[in-house]
Order: structure tokens, then sequence, then C-alpha cells
């Protein structure tokens, strides 16, 4: 019993953890947050269920293709709706741009892939019960990711550029950044960590339009005990979250486990608005 | 930007100012088509009992137009997509019936929006068949235009209850449902009606559709000495999920229940075909196969037709098709046996049926009873064993 | 260049004209809901009253998300929670069944509690996270209705009420609904155009300016979120009787948030935008719906293609007055004489004291051991290189930054440490060091917010306008024309703000500190970006501040200014004073030359 709920909170917090840190990408660059996060793990699912078994590509051209639409993706919320929102004053357009072109996305998803949760092949095939690929996929994935991106932000020029343009938006222009661009590449890097972890969690989760949805709060989750842009306090932020689920649902069952979620997230909010990691707004005045 | 914001604004007030005039009605001809209503959960979710019953409903409509129509009037039918939702449902329909002018209604196929709509049909007299299974929605006196071609969840939970317990011969029961709205009252009055014939229930659960893994479930209902599964869900990923939990822990028990539990799609959610055996789900006898494979010949017959229109089987169950199809032929025999459209005629038609037959069922109504549907058509088929949408027998029936 | 000299005089018949102007867009869409049962049948009737209906809890939700600017994405919780306790009362599952219109009241009661628990976390949380705590309560919400099996009837549902003749037919209830959308118009309307609204959008768009004026966010919010709550609530209930029969699955995610884009498509800060936003986007699917299953892909490509098209909302695209171009040669011409007029409260003797303060950001000393007085009709020059602390001294008085040592006192009073909501209360005003200005609303307004807590009438009073309200609006809205009148500005009083220059936002603020006619006024910088004439004037008026006996704390980096109408000045370096007296000491100061003036 035990062992199962560590597995598959284990399993399913990694994922939330991944939606987080699609979050915190696409905010890092543009400081908008972006309702289209949890659609591009939906995507990974459908798309690589899509790929690999409904036209019948071998694994790794399926997984690549799926990375690649999934960037596209994020590519063209960038220019739909970030972009244009961005020039205006008023800052919270960008929840109606995001949340529209999240619904567009979940409306063709349902139309064209089917509103009927679709199987995920198997990927690797090693491990059965508690060990099941299902349940260590989605954690390696998400560390495999994770390191990627210390890389990419600490070694690279270009993760630094990011990391500039995320922090001083200004400066970072003045000093000859090509910002527009950067803004583009981080959206197409977020597309692709949504597009991983919707692959790896797609035995899990299956391929299922209705996703979407679920994965935008339950990865914002994450954001939000993690703090704004903290990668690292995602991740212990979404494992946490997805062990506490599952715990619940063990506990008090299905229906009252997502009060349970609820609530504690409030609480927890309301007790450190900035995050569990996260740091106090400087000064104001 | 490129576009100038009074254009915009004038090419919107257009479109309003288009929407919303108000044409005046020609006088009903003879010749007009018979419009029927279909508000449909097209894009919401668990849409494919909704698909198959649109198959049905195109496929007899098409059969009947290309055979001259009724007495030369056209079917015409008019799709409005619900998603599930009952404020839309309840606005879908109240356009069918004030502003499309439809003479029938088929459908809708989800019971929260049911209880919503049919309220409105009644208010309007608009003759209304649905396949939802709800008690309630059921009530001759408060809703003499609606009437229901399937079985009610009594009927459901009767024929799952009777092979658990005289068939299967189990004491001990284990319920468990999603978290639906449906789900949650399924479980309930299933629960209810187990204890009330002497059953125990072991182990009862109302689980999340999306929770990834269901061994702590399985395993605490193995624990509490579980004999059978009785299964109240209409989701196939948390059947599916369940169904390999079970295999993996190698316990070896029946799933009883949801004919959803039978849908095309479980074949490629298994890990393995063996994990999808030993699933029960509810049947019917139009649509089941005998021993030696054979259908009754009605349903064969529709069968044979629907292969022949490149009508897809493989992927849905033909109940859902044949449901559709019955629909429409109930309300294209209502408008020739009655003689016009009108809403009274069609419903006194409906009322003196005592044995209609369709391809789903054999129905009876009569002014005192809307439930078409015959309890003893309703069986238990083998979940596994779908060939063209029809399934076998389950063990124990003679 | 033309001056703009001669302060137009106002007539009561453009006033009149201006409100008729304002409430003739209402008029007009209340006429053509009058009219619809004369042309149209009952789908149209029932399309009707769910606009009414979803605008009941739009007028009230309006007031958090559009004028307080707090992104309530899951406010379809109250409107469940009304549906449902509006239904289990008429159906008499908990207690003997009650009339419809009682249960009605008792849900909007039960709504204004919700609304303000709700709410709440707005108070601690950043935006999104607000936003998605709602989302949090919503579901919550559903969830309980839905386990909850004796009382909301679970999954199945639970009848909604039924109400009495006439009210029981489609065209009847369509009426009823109009009637309270109507209701609820004139309500929010009210507050909007009150000292409360004028208040939220200053808590929304320029906190800390608003704190500086007195107004408490605290109290305001909590008063909008019972309001929004119980008109939410009410609006559930009419809701589950339009239904005529509710389950957990009809309060979705989609419905919420069409709340939400309603209000950020009318545009904020108005009523009438969000009015027609939600007539808007409660057609919009019906428009869509012969597609079927593309219907709901039209209506979110047609949302999106609305907010990049429409960003400021329809209110912006009905917004004709601001399109008008400005002179481009304005002049800002204040009239010092006139000050007399309009401050008539006589400042006191109380002495502005600082001793001993001293303030650190982490290891940096920002203050040091600083002692400063401000006397009454005297104008106290405060300078110094860049980082010395010169601002810092002021949030400190202010109260926006805790001292770590030493007092400031007012007479014999200590202020209160990090309090800046109760300066203006006690007589101490100030400006900042850029303009703090609500860019969406008109100069007039801008103004009339720094007098909000003169204003004697309640919230409720405000809510329907009744005659204390009313005479506070007049009282407000005549003497900040008057101080408009003052600093020269009096012709553009009904120009937003932002399309002015630098220039005149500064005049702004010091006609909005001097609404509530302080004791002591505190200047930032407000010599910055202003042209050599501009320079002058400001001298001349700041003196004639003086003159009424008002005492002044002057930061500047304009060296001439200071030199020209300060009566003391002190000189920061570091944190600490430099050197402290009379203009003409510190001129020649050595150290004081050496570190900052040169020459």
């Amino acid at each position: 019993m035990f062992a199962s709920i560590l597995a598959s909170g284990l399993a399913a917090g990694a994922i939330y953890a991944l939606v987080g840190v699609t979050y915190n990408t696409m905010f890092s660059t543009s400081r908008v947050m972006s309702f289209t996060a949890g659609q591009l793990a939906m995507l990974g699912g459908v798309f690589g269920s899509m790929f690999t078994l409904k036209l019948g590509m071998p694994l790794l051209a399926g997984f690549l293709l799926t990375l690649i639409a999934c960037a596209i993706v994020g590519i063209i919320t960038e220019f739909v709706a970030v972009r244009p929102v961005l020039k205006s004053l008023d800052q919270h357009l960008y929840v109606l741009s995001t949340l529209a072109l999240a619904l567009m996305i979940q409306q063709v998803a349902a139309i064209k892939w089917g509103t009927e949760p679709q199987p995920f092949p198997r990927l690797i095939g090693w491990g059965s019960g508690v060990w099941d690929e299902k349940f260590w996929l989605p954690v390696v994935a998400c560390a495999i990711t994770i390191a990627g991106l210390e890389y990419l932000y600490r070694r690279t020029l270009v993760g630094r550029a990011f990391v500039a343009i995320a922090e001083d938006n200004f400066a970072a222009r003045a000093l000859g950044l090509p910002e527009r661009n950067l803004r583009v590449a981080s959206y197409a890097l977020a597309g692709v960590i949504g597009g991983i972890a919707g692959f790896s969690g797609g035995e899990l989760l299956l391929a299922f339009f209705a996703n979407g949805a679920l994965l935008n709060f339950y990865g914002f989750v994450p954001v939000a005990l993690g703090g704004l842009g903290n990668n690292r306090g995602a991740i212990v932020g979404g494992l946490a979250l997805g062990l506490f689920q599952q715990a619940a649902n063990f506990l008090v069952g299905g229906i009252f486990s997502s009060v349970a979620v609820f609530a504690l997230f409030i609480v927890v909010l309301l007790a450190r608005p900035q995050g569990l990691f996260g740091f106090q707004a400087a000064r104001r005045v | 930007m490129g576009v100038s914001r009074r254009q915009v604004l004038l090419g919107s007030a257009g479109a309003i100012g288009a929407a919303t005039t108000f044409f005046p009605k020609p006088a009903v001809a003879a010749s007009d088509p018979i419009k029927i209503g279909f508000p449909a959960a097209m894009t919401g979710p668990s849409s494919a009992p909704t698909i198959g019953f649109n198959r049905g409903v195109t496929f007899a409509v098409d059969a009947i137009n290309a055979a001259g129509g009724v007495k030369g009037r056209m079917l015409e039918v008019i799709t409005r997509d619900t998603q599930g939702d009952p404020t839309k449902a309840v606005n879908a329909t109240q356009e069918l019936i004030s502003q499309a002018k439809v003479h029938a209604i088929w459908g809708p196929f989800n019971s929260g929006e049911a209880l919503a709509t049919t309220p409105i049909m009644a208010r309007a007299k608009m003759p209304n068949v649905h396949p939802c299974v709800v008690e309630t929605l059921i009530d001759p006196a408060k809703f003499p235009n609606a009437f229901r071609l399937a079985p009610s969840n009594n009927q459901w939970d009767d024929a799952v209850r009777n092979y658990c317990l005289n068939i299967l011969k189990v004491k001990k029961v284990a319920v468990i449902g999603d978290t639906t709205g449906y789900g949650v009252t399924a479980v309930g009055a299933s629960v209810a009606a187990f204890r009330k014939d002497g059953a125990e229930v072991a182990y009862q659960a109302n689980i999340d559709a999306t929770q990834p893994d269901m061994t702590p479930d399985l395993l605490r209902a193995r624990n509490a000495g579980a004999e059978v599964i009785v299964v109240w869900s209409v989701s196939t990923g948390m059947e599916a999920r369940m169904f390999n939990t079970r295999a993996a822990m190698g316990w070896d028990i029946s799933f009883v229940g949801h004919p959803s539990m039978a849908s095309g799609e479980l074949a490629g959610l298994v890990e393995k075909p063996e994990n999808w055996k030993k699933v029960y789900a509810i049947g019917y006898k139009s649509c089941s196969y005998d021993a030696s494979g054979k259908l009754p010949a009605k349903s064969q017959d529709l069968v044979d037709r629907l292969l022949k229109a490149n009508v897809s089987v493989k992927d849905t169950l033909l109940w859902w098709i044949a449901g559709g199809v019955d629909a429409i032929d109930l309300i294209a025999k209502a408008v020739e046996e009655s003689g016009s459209t009108d809403s009274a005629g069609i419903i006194k038609y409906w009322n003196s049926l005592s044995k209609y037959p369709g391809y789903f069922g054999n129905y009876a109504f009569s002014p005192t009873q809307h439930n078409g549907y015959l309890t003893e058509e309703i069986v238990m088929s083998e979940a596994s064993s779908a060939k063209n949408g029809t399934f076998a027998l389950a063990p124990g029936y003679t | 260049m033309t001056a703009v000299a001669e302060a137009p005089v106002r007539s009561e018949r453009r006033d009149l004209r201006g409100i008729g102007l304002q409430i003739a867009p209402f008029v007009a869409v209340f006429a053509a809901a009058m009219i619809l049962p004369f042309v149209s049948n009952d789908y149209w009737a029932l399309i009707g009253t769910r606009a009414a209906i979803y605008w009941v809890l739009v007028s009230g939700l309006n007031l958090v998300v559009g004028f307080a600017g707090h992104l309530a994405i899951g406010y379809v919780a109250l409107l469940t929670l009304g549906a449902y306790t509006t239904s289990v009362l008429v159906a008499g599952n908990v207690m003997p069944p009650l009339d419809v219109f009682v249960a009605l009241a008792v849900a909007g009661l039960v709504g204004a509690v919700f609304g303000v628990v709700v709410g709440l976390p707005a108070l601690r949380l950043r935006t999104f996270y607000f936003a998605m705590s709602t989302l949090g309560f919503a579901t919550i919400v559903t969830q309980i209705a839905l386990a909850w099996q004796s009382v909301t009837g679970g999954g199945i549902g639970i009848a909604g009420p039924e109400f009495p003749a006439p009210f029981n037919t489609a065209w009847g209830y369509y009426y009823l609904c109009i009637a309270f959308a109507a209701v609820c118009t004139w309500l929010s309307a009210n507050i909007a155009h009150s000292r409360f609204g004028r208040a939220l959008i200053a808590i929304r768009d320029a906190e800390v300016a608003a704190e500086a004026t007195g107004i408490s966010k605290q109290r305001l919010l909590i008063a909008i979120f019972l309001f929004a709550g119980a008109l939410a609530a009410i609006a559930g209930g009419l809701f589950a009787s339009l239904q005529t029969y509710i389950t957990p699955d009809a309060f979705t995610f989609d419905l919420s948030v069409l709340f939400f884009i309603a209000i950020l498509i009318g545009g904020r800060g108005s009523i009438l935008g969000p009015l027609l936003g939600t007539i808007i986007l409660t057609i919009l699917p019906e428009i869509a719906a012969p597609l079927a299953a593309w219907s709901t892909f039209l209506y979110a490509v047609l949302l999106l293609v609305i907010v990049l098209v429409m960003p400021g909302g329809i209110a912006a695209l009905l917004d004709w007055r601001n399109r008008r171009p400005l002179l481009s040669n304005r002049a800002i011409v204040p009239r010092p004489a006139a000050l007399a007029e309009v401050l008539r409260k006589s400042p006191g003797d109380n002495v502005l004291r600082l001793r001993g303060v001293t303030l650190s950001f982490g290891n940096v000393r920002a203050i040091d051991n600083l002692d400063l007085d401000v006397k009454p009709g005297e104008i106290h020059g405060l300078i110094g290189p860049n980082g010395s602390g010169k601002t810092t001294t002021l949030n400190v008085i202010s109260g926006y930054y805790v001292a770590k040592a030493g007092t400031i006192g007012l007479g014999e009073r200590v202020l209160d440490p990090g309090e800046p909501t109760l300066r203006a209360r006690i007589g101490i005003a100030r400006t900042f060091q850029t303009p703090r200005i609500i860019g969406e609303a008109s100069v007039l307004q801008n103004v009339m917010i720094g007098g909000t807590i003169d204003g004697q009438s309640s919230f409720v009073e405000a809510m329907l306008s009744l005659p204390r309200n009313r005479r506070d609006e007049r009282m407000l809205t005549a003497k900040a024309r008057s101080l408009l009148n003052v600093v020269g500005l009096e012709a553009l009083a009904d120009v937003r703000a932002d399309r002015l220059q630098h220039s005149e936002l500064r005049f702004i603020e010091i006609a909005r500190a001097l609404m509530l006619e302080p004791d002591f006024l505190l200047l930032d910088e407000p010599a910055a970006g202003l042209s050599g004439d501009e320079i002058k004037r400001l001298a001349a008026l700041v003196s004639a501040i003086r003159q009424r006996g008002t005492g002044l704390l002057l930061v500047e980096h304009h060296a001439d200014l200071i030199f020209d109408i300060c009566d003391r000045v002190t000189v920061l370096n570091l944190g600490r004073i430099l050197a402290a007296g009379t203009p003409a000491e510190i001129r020649v100061h050595k150290e004081v030359v050496s570190a900052y003036l040169g020459g």
C-alpha cells in the first residue's frame, strides 16, 4: 500500500513538477503566466500516442516529432497570445488571450483526437508492479530535464541570456540581447518541456484531451509553492503535491481528496504568500 | 494592427444583428422536412455513446430519405453540441423548440443535461425520446411527452444484482464508482439494493477517474473479502486501470457492471488481453451472440446493412447504433401513422405501442408507462468478446 | 504659447447633459430589453433571462475584478452556493420550506459571508495566485455539493426553486430578472461613481498613493466582497430557477471564466462595458451553435480576436470623449492667490519632529541618527547627493518603512511606525518621486481621490445613493475643481490622466495632496522634469501653500529652487546630516559645496 502510494505519488508529482517548470520557463522571459502550460503537456501525450501508435513510427522518431510539434505550439502561443498583449499596458490581458488559445487547443484535440482517453504505448518495457515503467519514467524524465536546464542556464550562453532577460529586462536589452528572439526560443523550450511531461506521463495519464485543464491547475500548484520562476522549488512542490494527492486518494477517497488538495493549497499560500521557497517582494515605494 | 477597431465593431454588430433578425416564417407546407432535434454532447467528456447514437441516426435518416422519406417529406436532423453541460443543453433545447421549431427531440444523452431539459420540453409539449438512465426523468403524469427507450438505472441495477446473487451466487460484494454525479448516485442506489436483498457490501468507494493507481482500493476490497466487484463508472480509463491492477495483483475475481466496460477502446488500454477476461458488462439480448456466434436474425440484418453502408461498428457498441436507428424510426413511424407532425399525434402513437419491434429492443409504452425497455431483454455480456459491437452472453445463462 | 488662463464657467445645463450622455446607453439597453418579448420567441426569452442573471453576478464581480483589479476567476463558487442554498431552502431539506423570495434573501446573506471568505486571500496573495485560489474554492464547493447527498441530492441534484405567478412563465420570469439586473446596475453604478469606487481604482493602480491618502484597503475590499458575494449568490438562486434543476456539473469552469472574460472585454473601471460584454458573451455561443462540434472553437477564436483588437475593452471603444485631441501647446499656469479660498482649515501649531531616526537596508545604513524639524508655515529643504537617504526619510515619515531607532512625532503624538494609512488623517500629505497617478481615471477623479476619507457617508449610503452621499460627492467635486483651478489645470479636468504630460501629472499630485488641507506637505522632487518656467510657477505655488500656514518638507535636486524659497535647509550625505541651517549658511558651507553643490 505504502509502496504504491509512493510510486504513483512520485510519478504524478514529477509530471506536475514538469508542468510547473513549463509555466516558469514561459514566465521567465515574458512575465506572463500562460494557461497553455497544461495543454502542452496534454499534447505531449496525444501527439506521442498519435505518432507512435496511430502512425506506427519508431519510438525515438515519434518522441522527437512530439517534441517538435509541442515546440511549434509553444511558439504559436508566443506569437498569438503573448506578444500582442505585452505591448498593451493592461497586464491582465494575457489571462484572456492564453485562456482563449488554451480553449482552442483543447477543442481541436477533442474533435480531432476524440474525447475518450486513448492508450499510450509501452516505451521500454522494464519493470512491473510498483517498479513499473509508468511510475519511474516520469521521475527519470523530470530529473534529466532539470539537469539539462541547469546545464543550459549555467554553462551555455543562450541559457545565461535567458536568465538575464528574466532578471532585468531593460538591462539585458540595453546590452543588445535580442529580447524577442530569446522569448520565442524560451516558449519553444517550454513547449519541449511540456511535451516531455506529457510523453513520459502518457502511460500514467493516458492520451486524454481533458488532461490539459487538469494539469493547468495541478501544474500551477508547484509554481505557487515553489515561488514564481523558481524551478527547484517547483520540483519539490510538484513531488510533494503528487505524494499528498495520492495519499489523500487513499485515505479519504476520490471526492474529498481534491477538496483536501485545494484546501491545503490555499492554506499554504495564505501562510506563505510568496511560496515556500520564494522571496519577499522587493521595495515597493 | 491590421484590422481597425471600427471594422471589428461594425462587423460584429452586423453579425449579431443578422443572428437576431427574425425572418417571417412561411406557412407550413406539407412537403416541409420533418425536423428532429439532436442535442448531443459531442465534445464533452464521455461522448462515446453520442458518437454511436449519431451513427445510428445518420444511417436511419439516410435510409429513410433514400426510400422517399415519410409520405414524401424528408427527415432533417438538427444537431447541437451541448458538451455535457446542462446550461448549454437548456439553451440548445429551447433553441430547438422555439427557433429551429423541431417536431421531436432525440436526446439528450447525459443525465445531468436531461434533468434540466425535461421540464422545458414538457412545458412545450415536445415529443421526446431519450436513453438517459436516471429514474426521475420519466414520469407520465409530470412529463407526458417524455419516453425512455433504454433501460433505467434501476433496471440495470436489477440485472447486475440478479447476475451476482443468483447466477454467480456470491454473498459479499464490492461496489466501486467514479466521482461523477452518475457514479455517486449509482453506487449509493446499488449498495442500498444489495443490502435489501441480503447481501453484504464489503467495500464501497467513489474514485476519481483520473487517479493513476488503483492498487490501494483493490487491495482494500480484497482485504475486506469481496467476492465480486460491481462497477458503476463511465470512465474507460479508470476501468482499464482496475483490470490491469487486478492482473498485477494476481486476484481471480469478476467485474460486473456498467456497459462501458465492454467499450472497444479498452482493447488498447489493457496491458494484456487476458486482463479483460472475467469482466461482465450489461448487454442486451438483441446485441448478444449465442454459443455458436450467431446474432438474433433482426440484429444480423441490421449489422449487414450497416456494413454495406460503410458504417463502422468495430469501435463502438451495436446497441448505441441500434438505439439511434430505433429513435429515428419511432419518430418517423409516429409521423406516418398519425398523419402529421403534430406533437399530440406523435405522443398518442407512442402511447399506443404494446410491442414495437425495434432493433435495440421491443418497446412497450402506455399512457401510464413511459419506460419502454423490457427488463427481460437485459443480460450480462462477456466484455472482451466484442464482434462488430455485439457480445457473447456471460456464462451462466441458459 | 497659448495660456489657459481663464477658468470656464460651469453651467448646470452642461452638467445635466453630461449625466444624460452617461445614462443614455443604459436606457437604450433597458429599452431594448423591454421590447424583446414583442419581437421574438421563448428561446430569446431564455437567452435574455440568462444574460440578465449573469449580469446580476457580473455587476458585483465587476467591482472586484474591474475596479479593485483582483483576478477572481473562480466566482462560480458563489453562484453554486447561492443556487444550492436557495434550492435547498425552498425544497425544505434541512428545515421547513421557505418562500422563494425569503430563500433568495438568505442565500444573499450566505453569499456575502462566503464572498469575504473567497476574497480575503486577495489581501495577501499576488494576482495569479489569487486567481488560482478562487479556482480552488470553486472546486471545493462543487465537490461538497456532489458529496453531501442528503442535502444537495449529490450527483442527481435538486430541483430549482419555482417562483409564484406571474413569474412562472418564460416572459414573466424574464421581466423579473430584468428588474433584478436593473437594480444591480444601479447599485453597482452608485458605488462605482462614489468615492468608494474611486478608492478601489486607486488601490488597483496606485496602491502606494492610495495609502498615503488614507484609504484602508482591507475595509474597502471586505465591503466589496460582501456586496459581490451577495449578488453572486442571488444570481445563483435565479440561475437555479431558470435551469429548473441543478446538478454539480452545471457549474463549470467555463461559466466562471465567462464572467471574468465579460469584465475584461468590457473594460476595467466601467459599468457599461462589462454590461455589454456580458450580453455579447451570452449570445456569442448561441451564434456559433449551428456549427455543432466546432462551436466552442469558434467562440474561443472570437474571444482571442476581441482581446487582440480591443485591448482596452468595449469601454475604451466607447470612450469618445478621450478621442478628442488635446491642445498641444498647453501651459500650466497656477493661481496661487486662489488658494486661500479653497483651503479654509487653519493649520495648527504642532511641529513635525524627527529624533535620532535610523534605518538600514540589510547592511546599508540608509539613514543614520537623523534629527529634523518641520515647523508650520515653514519650508524645510532636504538636499543631498543620490542615495543620501532623502526619499527614504520621506518614506519613513509616511510610514512605509519602520525605523530601527528613533521617533517621529507630531506635536505631542508619536506617529505609529509602519502605518501609512494613518498619516492622512493626522494631517500629513505627500507627493512622490515618480507621479503615482491612475492613468485610466480622469484628472478630476484623480484629485478627488485625495479627499476620500473626508466623506461622511457610509458604503451602504453610497450604494443607495442617499442624500448624504450625494452631498459628499458635490463637496469633493467642488473642492477638486477649485484645486485644479489653483494649479491651473481646470481645463483638463475630464481628460484621462494618462494622456497628460509629466509636468502636468506633478501638479495634479499636488492638487490631490491638498484635498485634505494637510498641516504638513511632503514634496518628493516636485521639480524633476519641469521646465524653467514651470519651476518658477511651482515655486510661487509652494510659497502660497506656506503662506496659509502649512509646513513643507521639500526634497529637491534643483538647488536654485531650494535656495529661492526654503526657510531652512538640511543636507544629507550617506544617510547622515552633513549640515543644517538657513539657505545662506548652506550655500557657502565648505563641505556641502565640495560634496554636493560644486563650484
